[in-house]
């Protein structure tokens, strides 16, 4: 009996060699190891054709121009099997092999993608840095990649969206794109897509020029939002300086004191969100205007505290 | 016994090991299991397989041309092997996803290896700036990473959320690491005696203090380190829970009822049971496990919220409001 592993291999082979489609009859006869009878080769090729797709190999199937119509014949087009030319030196390599060893993506190729560019090189590195994977990613990125529009549900909802690109941040991965039924930008966070994405034909849209991708993204909840904007001032205490930093950025800090307390100045867009990020410091923040904001706040407080009594 | 691995991953391996081979002509079977990761009998049993294939009809001339000799392997007549298969969409956002995130790190060199590499693959996979990871940095991260590398002792400002609380305490970080969105140290605690997960963002000062602590050896000695109990909650509503924060049997338990548009805190916090009630309202179980954590939630979520139980509780929300208050007027609380 021939192994299974001999016969995909030469399947694969007459498929890469193939200059015509050649139908599931011709296949058989070529490569060796099909069983005889009709419907057993049959269901034996389909199983076949699974594990080459399995693995990525593009086996297309094409109509035949035959007077019998409904013909069909299978092929692998060279050019979209062979990888092309990437001329990886062998530091690049090696850090490439660094970088899938202190970065892991659950669930990802990246080792299998390693391989098929020359195998493992240089030393490995301590993990560093994890990041989550969504179902919905390859998918995503296949799209972007192709710029072909998605539609997926998310939320409950039917969305269509030309996506611009692929972002991880704080801990997610966002979508972000042109959506079809808002007629305008979104991004989309990609672990609130639910059930497989639709991937529509490639080369639909086009990106537009220069789009910083990151600047579609709306999850900085002060800076997104339809309230009109306004400069707040907060001064910090010590203890959530450095984190008020990281989160508000260094270009937003406005003074700096002796007890170690920080003064920002950030534009607000979106009051409730303001409001959350700052009860988050509870009495280590105070906001010192503008007087409306103020007052905004301290009354949200005094509902609260009369809610108590 | 092993089971036979499976015969897609295995044509997978051969596909890029014959491009490889069909390169570097002679070489040696130790080489090629270390590059490709697998062990050399599996390698000689899937490499043999390939006497018998090629194209018709299948004579000496048609067939792949493989020889093992002491060791050495070379390859003949695979043409159509000779190039690796192309990436698929996985395959090519990890190994691009890895080293974007890698090259984000501060201290990364923007222009070394890493990033010619990167360039050169994303050419080929067809991924622009489109594809961006950012993880973020913290302004005591390098000074963090360094001492953990050098394994010197530093003496830190630490902001305790749960328990809202700034500390100073000398530790011995053995390695910064970042996950679920937040980048933490990894160290042993001199304060508390005990390993410990500090998260770098609200690490407010680092003094190198020029003593080296002993450092871990093998690979298995990597602490456990727990948490310090208040990592559950962020201060945005992307909250990240991860196993970093572990509710324990001890912890607080705490029945809120949450108005319909607030159903974001069960996305974003650990609860053991929520119920959604007739009027759309959500009856749900925290757990809390620091006081500072609950008040947080219940001041931003504000008339969204209201505790139902333990009845000590009942008024913390109100009480934390009172002490915020107490600054804005000046008065001490």
């Amino acid at each position: 009996m021939t192994d299974r592993l001999e016969r995909l291999t030469n399947l694969l082979a007459n498929l890469l060699d193939a200059r015509r489609p050649l139908t599931l009859e011709e296949l058989v006869e070529l490569v060796p190891g099909y069983p005889s009878e009709k419907a057993a080769y049959r269901r034996q090729f389909e199983r076949d054709k699974d594990t080459l797709r399995g693995i990525g190999i593009p086996v297309q199937v094409e109509p035949l121009d035959t007077l019998g119509g409904g013909d069909v014949g299978y092929r692998v087009r060279p050019e979209e099997y062979y990888l092309p030319e990437l001329d990886l030196t062998s530091d690049e390599r090696a850090a490439l092999h660094l970088a899938v060893t202190a970065v892991r993506l659950e669930g990802g190729g990246a080792r299998e993608a390693l391989f098929k560019l020359g195998g493992l090189e240089g030393e490995s590195a301590a993990p560093l840095a994890a990041l989550r994977t969504e179902p919905a990613l390859p998918a995503l990125f296949d799209a972007y990649r192709t710029r072909a529009t998605v539609s997926f549900d998310h939320r409950g909802e039917r969305r269509r969206l030309d996506p611009y690109g692929l972002l991880f941040r704080r801990g997610r991965w966002y979508v972000v794109g042109h959506d079809h039924d808002r007629g305008e930008p979104r991004s989309f966070r990609v672990d609130r897509i639910s059930g497989d994405v639709e991937i529509g034909p490639g080369g639909a849209f086009t990106a537009p020029e220069g789009l910083d991708p990151t600047s579609l993204l709306r999850i900085d909840p002060i800076a997104f939002g339809d309230d009109a904007p306004v400069e707040a001032r907060l001064q910090v205490d010590r203890g959530y300086a450095a984190w008020a930093i990281a989160e508000l950025g260094d270009e937003s800090v406005v003074e700096r004191h002796d007890d170690g307390s920080v003064v920002f100045a950030v534009p607000v867009v979106n009051l409730n969100a303001f409001r959350s990020f700052v009860l988050g410091m509870l009495d280590h923040v105070e906001v010192l205007g503008p007087p409306e904001m103020r007052a905004a706040i301290v009354g949200w407080l005094e509902t609260v505290a009369g809610a108590g009594r | 016994m092993s089971p036979r691995p499976l015969v897609g991953p295995r044509l997978k391996r051969v596909l890029a090991l014959v491009p490889y081979i069909a390169d570097h002509p002679g070489v040696s079977l130790e080489e090629l299991a270390s590059r490709f990761e697998v062990p050399i009998r599996d390698l000689e049993h899937d490499l043999e397989l390939l006497w018998y294939c090629g194209l018709p009809p299948y004579t000496a001339d048609r067939l792949i041309d493989l020889e093992i000799v002491d060791g050495h392997v070379s390859v003949r007549f695979a043409e159509y092997f000779a190039r690796p298969l192309r990436l698929t969409a996985a395959e090519g956002l990890s190994l691009l996803a890895a080293g974007r995130a890698l090259l984000a790190v501060p201290g990364a060199d923007p222009d070394g290896a890493l990033a010619t590499a990167l360039d050169k693959l994303a050419r080929v996979v067809g991924a622009g700036a489109g594809l961006a990871v950012d993880v973020g940095g913290a302004p005591h991260l390098e000074a963090l990473r360094r001492a953990a590398e050098a394994g010197e002792q530093v003496e830190i400002d630490y902001y305790s959320f749960g328990r809202d609380a700034l500390t100073t305490r000398i530790v011995d970080p053995r390695s910064v690491f970042h996950a679920f969105g937040q980048w933490y140290v990894d160290a042993y605690c001199h304060q508390a005696e005990a390993d410990r997960l500090f998260r770098v963002d609200r690490v407010g000062a680092v003094r190198p203090l020029g003593t080296h602590f002993e450092r871990a050896t093998g690979p298995d000695d990597r602490s456990d380190g727990q948490s310090d109990q208040s990592d559950q909650s962020d201060s945005s509503d992307d909250a990240v829970t991860g196993p970093v924060f572990r509710p324990r049997p001890e912890d607080t338990r705490v029945t809120v009822r949450l108005a319909p548009d607030a159903d974001w805190v069960l996305e974003a916090y650990p609860t053991e049971g929520a119920r959604q009630e007739r009027d759309g309202s959500w009856r749900v179980v925290l757990v809390a496990s620091e006081r500072a954590w609950l008040e947080r939630l219940l001041l931003r979520l504000g008339p969204a919220a209201e505790v139902l139980d333990p009845p000590e509780w009942r008024a913390a929300a109100a009480a934390a409001a009172r002490r915020v208050l107490a600054r804005y007027r000046g008065t001490p609380a």
